[in-house]
């Protein structure tokens, strides 16, 4: 079975600077990929290649038969990639259910002439779109659920990501990156978050996840498979038992490798 | 008594409170009109600095007290209550000053300054695609009614025309207003504008600096200009302007509102908010700050149209920054965003100064103040933009 995205050379140079170096990176339907490494060693900028916010420099991404190298950042998030941020994204004065709607415009009806004239549709979408709004933060936190249209900026920080992680999921997407969604969550919030999408995912067996995590105990218990990033290369790729082990990622987290 | 037994009669006790509050809401807009018609009418200085003194309290309070916050919020609720007595306190003004020629432009052109805004308002404050050339699409659309006014086009379609006209030029500017940014786009409006006047000026087919005059708008075979009565009572012809203003404005906030109850209204949003989330989320930016850009100038140009007819000429002139800054300053004053404050600004911004005439040399002093003034108070504006809040129209509202 061919996998569902396929990077092969993937490379990013920022004019000296090479942030990914002839990656090779292939996720499969269903799969979780651990992805971690260093501060600076280019998770972030993997991602924001593959979303489209970067034009890669060189190499081949693939979607399914789809490709997507060097898209347009809507064509790709139409064809099924959504993500989080590392420093949240949300518009803080409109409501969560606002943002979160964001995540579906890409599959909904944004004619004018839906929004001026054929209202009953509009109002279809809209309801419908609530009750798959209100499911899906109740299941992450149900305050959130409760409190749909308050400002998302009402919410505290660990609220925001559930918020953003919500909104990568309305639209249903193929491909879930999730960057860094436990910074600043104490080891009980991240495990209760972690419990939280793995149930969702539970309904979900096609999603494939690309998770970037600090938290190896997170790591461990939620990936299929662990990929190692050090300047812009992989050094590692297998389960997560061998990555302790591996003497070549302890160099690098060690700083040994300077 | 247990919880249980006072259940029932809760929806017949919310009934009656939600009566009570569409009373409360349509008191107040009628009262917060009643004064804005008193100043429209008003000739003794006395009596408009009394009135300034009123409406400066009215909204330094309305935020300040318990009473004010509550009223606030409940106008809010009920946005078809404020919509509905408006609209009937409008019909009352024009009644009560059907005589009144200086009066009746004044309103008609707070009306269709309003429209200009409500076109703004798509652009700057869903979009947050800068305009500084507003006044320019609107001559464009006064240009535009002198042209074809006397050709026998209808006027309703010349009106029409003139917004498509706008509409058409403004797609020159918008390559260099979707590549540029911030101020840059800024910058590329403020050059468009100066850029049309002069072309203006040095065009003989429009007139050059003396432009040209414009037709009276007919409708249905009815010249404007040429009402002088009304069934048995004697009206001014600025009455059927002033009329025909007031229904342009509440077409251009039907659709506004529209949009910005829609997902499209969160797709500008978004757009305007945070470019890379909207695009890793599929909108398109350049997509959606185009349609609001053609149909925000669209608007600005059916209102210049009906401008120029009123005023019966159209200039070089009428292109100026001046105006266009005054069509800004419209927008922040009231509150980026939300049209009602578009229509309170307007007030302030084109009426105020006309009714100090009589203290000349301080009048430009004492407008200056009172906008310092409410920006320093209200930095968001007049009435700031609601939140939008989807649940009205999930839980079965009525709009
Ligand atoms: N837009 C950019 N322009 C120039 N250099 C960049 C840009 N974005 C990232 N880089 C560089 O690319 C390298 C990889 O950065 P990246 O943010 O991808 O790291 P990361 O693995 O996500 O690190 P962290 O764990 O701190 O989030 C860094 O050296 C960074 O300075
Ligand atoms: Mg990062």
């Amino acid at each position: 079975m061919s996998p569902l995205l396929a990077c092969s050379g993937l490379t990013m140079r920022f004019g000296g600077l090479t942030a990914l170096d002839a990656l090779d990176i292939s996720v499969g339907k269903g799969e979780t990929i651990g992805l971690v490494g260093p501060n600076g060693s280019g998770k972030t900028t993997f991602f924001n290649v593959l979303t489209g916010l970067y034009k890669p420099s060189a190499g081949a991404v693939q979607l399914e038969a789809q490709d997507l190298f060097a898209r347009s950042a809507q064509e790709i998030g139409r064809a099924g990639v959504a993500r989080t941020f590392q420093r949240s994204r949300l518009m803080l004065d409109q409501t969560v259910f606002d943002n979160i709607a964001l995540g579906a415009l890409g599959r909904l009806d944004l004619s004018l002439l839906s929004a001026l004239v054929l209202r009953g549709r509009f109002r279809r979408q809209l309801s419908e779109l609530v009750e798959r709004a209100t499911a899906l933060t109740r299941r992450f936190n149900p305050q959130i659920a409760a409190n749909l249209f308050k400002p998302a900026g009402s919410f505290t920080m660990i609220d925001r990501r559930r918020i953003e992680i919500c909104r990568a999921l309305v639209g249903a997407p193929r491909l879930l990156l999730l960057d860094e969604p436990s910074a600043g969550m104490t080891h009980e919030e991240t495990r209760a978050l972690m419990d939280d999408l793995l149930a969702f995912r539970e309904e979900m067996p096609d999603l494939a996840i690309v998770l970037v995590e600090h938290e190896m105990d997170v790591i461990r218990r939620i990936s299929d498979r662990c990929i190692v990033l050090n300047f812009g290369k992989k050094i590692f790729e297998g389960p997560f038992d061998a990555l302790i082990a591996d003497r070549e990622v302890q160099t690098a987290y060690l700083g040994g490798a300077q | 008594m247990s919880m249980a037994d006072l259940a029932p009669s809760l929806p017949a006790d919310t009934a009656r409170t939600g009566g009570l509050a569409r009373l409360a809401v349509a008191a107040t807009v009628a009262l917060l009109f009643a004064g804005g018609g008193f100043l429209l009418h008003a000739e003794q200085q006395g009596q408009v600095i009394a009135l300034l003194a009123a409406f400066v309290a009215v909204f330094a309070l309305a935020e300040k007290v318990p009473v004010g916050r509550r009223i606030v919020g409940l106008c809010r609720a009920h946005p078809g209550t404020v919509n509905l007595t408006a609209a009937l306190s409008i019909l009352a003004i024009a009644a009560a000053l059907r005589e009144e020629h200086y009066t009746l432009l004044m309103m008609a052109t707070v009306a269709l300054f309003a429209t200009a805004a409500a076109g703004l308002t798509l652009q700057m404050a869903f979009a947050g695609v800068p305009n500084f050339a507003g006044a320019a699409f609107f001559a464009v659309g006064a240009y535009v009614a002198a042209l074809l006014g006397h050709t026998g086009i209808p006027h309703l379609l010349v009106l029409l025309i003139a917004g498509l006209a706008a509409a058409v030029l403004g797609l020159v500017l918008l390559l260099p207003v979707l590549r540029t940014r911030g101020h840059y786009a800024a910058l590329v409006t403020i050059a468009f504008g100066l850029l049309l006047r002069a072309f203006l000026e040095v065009n003989d087919v429009l007139g050059g600096p003396q432009g040209m005059k414009v037709k009276s708008f007919s409708l249905f075979g009815l010249d404007f200009s040429r009402v002088t009565e009304i069934g048995p009572y004697d009206v001014s012809f600025y009455l059927p302007y002033a009329l025909a203003s007031c229904a342009l404005f509440a077409l251009a906030f039907f659709l506004v509102r529209r949009l910005e109850t829609s997902f499209v209204g969160v797709a500008l949003d978004a757009v305007r908010s945070d470019e890379v989330a909207a695009s890793v989320f599929g909108l398109s930016i350049a997509r959606w700050k185009a349609t609001a850009f053609l149909l925000g100038n669209a608007m600005i140009g059916v209102a210049g149209a009906l401008y120029g007819m009123m005023n019966g000429f159209v200039n070089p002139n009428s292109a100026n920054f001046g105006d266009s800054l005054i069509m800004l300053s419209i927008l922040v004053l009231g509150g980026l965003g939300n049209l009602w404050g578009a229509v309170v600004a307007a007030v302030v911004i084109l009426v105020i100064p006309e009714k100090l005439q009589a203290i000349q040399e301080f009048r430009l002093i004492i407008f200056a103040l009172l906008v310092i003034a409410i920006l320093r108070f209200r930095p968001s504006g007049l009435m700031p933009r609601a939140v939008r809040d989807f649940s009205a129209l999930v839980k079965g509202g009525s709009r």
